[in-house]
Parts: C-alpha cells; structure tokens; sequence
C-alpha cells in the first residue's frame, strides 16, 4: 500500500512538473527551449510512477508509533536548531541540539545534557577560534 | 613514459606540508568513520565537504582530504566488523563473514592485520589501475561530442543503481526526481527562473551539498531512530597487534584475486565497493573453498572482500575523473564537491589540470602507505574509539553538518533545505529507493541538459543528432541491453518469490 501511496504522490508531483515546464517560452537563439527537458524528465517520471501504483514492488514496515513519535521529536529539535540558531547564538543552540537528539537517541538524560555541556562550547571553539568558521557566540536575542 | 614524469610531478604537489598533513588527516578520520557503526564513505564524506569548502582549500587538497577519508573509511569499515560482528560500512559486510568467527577463536589480531594487508594490496592495485587506465579512458573520451555526452549521462543513470535486487523503476525514479530538482533555479542558457515559485533563495537552483547532506547524514538519523535505542555487545578485546605473519602470506592468491575481481567491480558504472567485496568474497569462495572452512574463520574470506572493497573503491574514482560520472555512491559525493569547486571532471581535466589528477593520484599512493602504519599498530586505539555509543555519535553529526552547510551560505534557508532532504531520504530509503541515482540526476542534470541543447543547436532541431554518431549509438545500445537485463532479473526474482509464496 505504501508504495501505492508512494506512486501516487510522485504521480502528482511530476504532473504538477511537467504542467509548470509547458508554459517555460523559448527566447530566440535557442533551438530547444527552456521547456523541452522538463518535458523529458517530467514525462517518464509520471509514467514509472504509475506504473508503481499499478505493479507496486516491496513491502514497507513503518516503525512503531513510539518510534515515529522519537523521530518526529528529532525532526523538531532539527527544525528548531535551525530557527533558533540565529536568535540564540552557536553555543547556547548547539547545546539544545546535541542534549535533545541524545535524549532522543535513548540516551541518559543526565549524561546527554553533560555531554551538551562539554561539547557545544567545543565546538564553538573549534571552528571559530582555531578553524576560522565565524560563528557568533551570542545570538540577537541577546545583544 | 610520459605517466611517470606526471605522476613524479603529482608527487611534488602531493608532499607540500598542507597537503601532507589533510593526507594524514584524513586516513585517520576516514578510518574513524569507516569504524564507527551508522557513519560510513558516503555519509563522512558527505558531512566533511561543506567543512572544506568553509576552510577555503583549494581543489587539489580538498581532493586528497576527501579521496583520504574515502580510502580511510575502507579500511576502517573491517574493524567493527571483525570485532563487534557489526559492519562498520556497507562494503565491510562481507567481512564479518569470516572475521567476526576469527576473533571469537582468538584470532583477532590476526584477521585485522591479514585484512589490513589485503586493504593495503587491494588499494595499491586500484591507484596502479587508476594511474595506467584513467589517462586512457580521459584520451578516448576528447572524441566525445554534446550528443554522445548526453547519451553518456543517460547510461549512467541506468547503471548507477546496479543490477541485482532493485526494481530498476525505482532507480530510474530515483534519478529522474534528481533531475527534476536539477532545473530548479535559472535556466543556464536562456536565464528565465524555472520552478522557483519566486522563492529568490531557489534562483541559484538546489546547492547539490546541502542536498547531499540532508539525504544522507539526516536520513541516517532517522532510520537509527527506527530501531530500538540498546546498548551494542562490548567487542572482544585484543591481547597484542602482532600478528602471526606465515598467515599473512598464506593468503596471497586471496588477496590477489580479490583486488583483480574488486577492480573491476569498481570500474564499472553502479558496481562500488559494496559489490566489489561481495563479489570477490563469492569468488574465492569457489575458487578455494575447499573444506568448507569459509564463514567459520578461513583467513583467505577476511583477505579477499577486504581486497576487493579497497580495490574497487579505487576503481570507482577511474569513470569520476576521466568522464565525470561516478561509479559509486562516495565518489558521486567527491564528483559533487569537485563541480561546486567549479572544477569540471572529464576528459579537460587532465590536460587542463594536471597537478590536481596526478596530485590526488600521488596521494592515493602515500595515504595507502600511511594508512598501513596506522591501521596495523594503532588498532587497539580505533577499537576504543569505535564504542562510543550511537546516542552521542549522532548529535555530533548533526551538529557538524549545520556548521558546515551553514558555513556555505549563512543561509537558515540552507538549513531547512537540509532537513527537508532529511526527510525525502528517509521516506526514499523505506521505500527501497537508492538515494545514489537522485544524487547523479541533481549533480549531472544541469550538464545533460546543456549537451542536449548544444547538440540539438548544432543540427539545428534536428533530434537525428542523438544517435548520429557511432559513439552514442553503442552507449544506447549499452543502455538498451542493460536496462533489458535488469528488467528480466526483477521480473525473475519476481516469479521465483511468487513461486515461494505459493509454496509455502
């Protein structure tokens, strides 16, 4: 079923892609055109994707709904590093990352949150002032 | 003779002191990675480019940073495979067949050193191949016109995904998304925006390695959280790195036939060094399995995949350098950071800029050599090294691939972009979807449109031009005769399971 479902959203993707590539206008000069090669890539796509839903191939084993709730939860820590790595700063958001995913991971809370501590001023360190990576210690919302 | 005043000359750039010291640099971290269970070539590489870009080296030594990490890892991968039963990479798995019994009679010491040496020959076979044959294959292809690169890059495509086990339409589908997110951003002729949906950030089209990393080291994550969170088995410990060195040489045919085998696995399109070590570990397995000792401890079944691995990862760079299409997956990673370099692979390359071909090449040679002297004695460091838990691996790896993708750009756009390839390599690979075709469809697709365009403006829109010439009608029969095979081993894997079904 899931790699129905699968087809049926790459179906829908390149149609929605090829659709888009139609109205690209050639400007003169150019034989081809923006739109031809969308059209050659757009158009096999739809046809293997269909014939994914139609002859589906392999079985998907989704993991366990405690599983999927740890990896949405990494996905947030994820999306929220990189929202937050600004307003916070390197440190202080590299330290959020690596505590959380570790806690995620199935790590002990203490020992994450240790290792956080130990490794975000490190790295910080590491790139900034002996690799030359300029990262900013503290974020806007600080200064 | 004209190779060896190159490569003498690839020696002087290989031996300047930066050079040296990323060499050194990266066999100990690729064998780091290599070692670490969940990290492998793809994914270090993977992480290590943006890095690179950051530090601001120029194309030959990020090359040799990351062809070092690539070697590195292979011969790092046999370590958690010998003494954990856990491949440290994909190409190392064929080594616990024969590794893991070793170290559980005793024998630890000895299967790392005899795998040691054989990743030692195996590589060393490689880089003389590369040395003699790259040069070759980068000659015959100046003859290559825009039709016949285009025909070119759609054999590439369908071979990259190998031919045993995969549905060959989720490859094709695999490498027709990685062009459709390719023609993203400004068309390259004619300048209009295509799919931007006026997004500016998207103008300059999806920057390959931020896609690179979020499809490899993101998804990585998330399939590790698929599994349940449990400490891995201590490794069995090792009394001494001396080994017992008449079983060394006992394994030399071993060792010979799997780097000839591994190779060419290498060599060709879609093999890698996955395939190089299965099948020189089925080779020898016939060739000399005679007391059916194999997979019970037969030295001569650590000797030969790890021969194999190293000898077709070294293949594998053969087909990147001398016509830019990758034979496997790290070196589409390494083909990756070498166009955003604006260095273009191909047959230019070596007459264009040799001190980087014959540098790398030179390099290979050292790293190999330094590579030996530091998997033999320091052993027991790697073992250590190798436990640390997968709950503080990861984070480390998630945190250095945001500093470096976002060392690129500055982006946070970057970042997202990042994640939400994350998450499409994560869905592709539950699908049984190779994510290495998508990689070739983003990192090739601007060229293969550009080539069709200025092929089909030289014939002036006539499409007879594709199959004009004697060069792209035999890459199309290749093709043909290819995707023909891969179709009917998916349809015979098909009718056998079904015929297991109905069985059972």
């Amino acid at each position: 079923m899931t790699v129905r479902l699968a087809g049926v959203a790459i179906f829908m993707i390149a149609a929605l892609y090829t659709w888009y590539g139609r109205d690209y206008t050639a400007s003169f000069g150019d034989v081809l055109g923006p739109s031809v090669f969308p059209m050659i890539v757009g158009i096999p796509a739809m046809i293997l994707a269909a014939s994914l839903v139609v002859f589906p191939s392999g079985q998907v084993s989704w993991p366990p709904r405690d599983h999927m709730l740890r990896q949405v939860a990494a996905l947030a820590i994820l999306a929220g590093y990189a929202w937050l790595l600004l307003p916070l700063g390197f440190p202080l958001a590299t330290f959020g990352l690596i505590a959380g995913l570790g806690i995620v991971l199935g790590g002990a809370p203490l020992k994450a949150v240790a290792l956080g501590a130990v490794l975000a001023p490190g790295l910080w360190a590491l790139f900034d002032q002996v690799l030359g990576l300029p990262l900013a210690v503290l974020g806007r919302w600080f200064g | 003779m004209e190779t060896f005043s190159l490569l003498a000359q690839g020696f002087a750039v290989a031996l300047t002191p930066l050079n040296i010291a990323l060499l050194l640099l990266g066999c100990f971290s690729g064998t780091l990675i290599g070692a670490l269970p969940g990290l492998g070539p793809v994914n270090g590489v993977a992480i290590l480019i943006p890095l690179t870009f950051a530090f601001g080296f120029d194309a030959t030594s990020s090359l040799i940073l990351l062809s070092a990490v690539y070697f590195g890892c292979m011969y790092g991968g046999r370590i958690s495979s010998i003494l954990l039963n856990i491949p440290g990479d994909e190409p190392a798995v064929m080594t616990t067949l024969d590794g893991y019994p070793m170290a559980q009679q005793g024998r630890a010491a000895d299967a790392l050193a005899i795998s040691g040496v054989a990743s030692f020959f195996g590589a060393t076979v490689a880089v003389i191949g590369l040395t003699l044959f790259a040069p070759m294959l980068a000659r015959m292809a100046i003859y290559f016109g825009p039709a016949d690169y285009f025909a070119l890059y759609i054999l590439a495509f369908v071979t990259i995904g190998g031919i045993a086990g995969v549905d060959p339409r989720k490859t094709l589908l695999s490498a027709l998304i990685g062009l459709m997110i390719a023609t993203a951003g400004l068309d390259p002729i004619s300048g209009i925006p295509r799919y931007t949906f006026d997004n500016y950030h998207l103008y300059d089209g999806v920057d390959a390695i931020v896609a690179l990393v979020g499809l490899f080291a993101i998804s990585e994550i998330l399939m590790l959280l698929e599994k349940a969170a449990r400490d891995r088995a201590a490794p069995i410990g090792l009394d001494s790195w001396l080994p017992d060195f008449r079983q060394i040489w006992k394994t030399r045919w071993a060792v010979l036939r799997g780097s000839v085998v591994g190779f060419v696995a290498g060599v060709l399109p879609g093999a890698g060094a996955s395939l190089g070590s299965v099948m020189s570990y089925s080779m020898e397995k016939q060739a000399s399995d005679k007391h059916g000792t194999f997979g019970k401890g037969d030295p001569r079944g650590v000797a030969a995949p790890e021969a194999g691995n190293n000898a077709a990862s070294g293949g594998a760079l053969i087909p990147m350098l001398s016509l830019g299409v990758p034979g496997s997956g790290t070196t589409a990673v390494m083909l990756a950071m070498l166009i955003s370099l604006n260095v273009q692979p191909g047959p230019l390359l070596f007459e264009r800029q040799p001190d980087l071909v014959w540098g790398l090449v030179a390099s290979l040679y050292l790293g190999n050599v330094a590579l030996l002297i530091l998997n033999l004695p320091m052993i027991g460091l790697f073992s250590r090294l190798m436990m640390v838990p997968t709950w503080a691996l990861m984070p480390i790896v998630a945190a250095v691939s945001f500093v470096g993708v976002f060392s690129i750009s500055n982006s946070v756009f970057d970042l997202e972009l990042m994640i939400i390839f994350g998450v499409l390599g994560y869905l592709l690979r539950k699908l049984d979807v190779s994510l290495v075709p998508l990689v070739l469809g983003l990192l090739l697709g601007g060229d293969m449109e550009r080539n069709l365009r200025r092929a089909m403006s030289i014939s002036d829109g006539d499409w007879g031009v594709l199959m004009a010439s004697p060069i792209s009608v035999t890459l199309y029969v290749l093709t043909t005769a290819f995707l023909g095979l891969s179709v009917w081993l998916a349809l015979r894997d098909r009718k056998r399971q079904q015929a297991r079904v109905t069985e059972g």
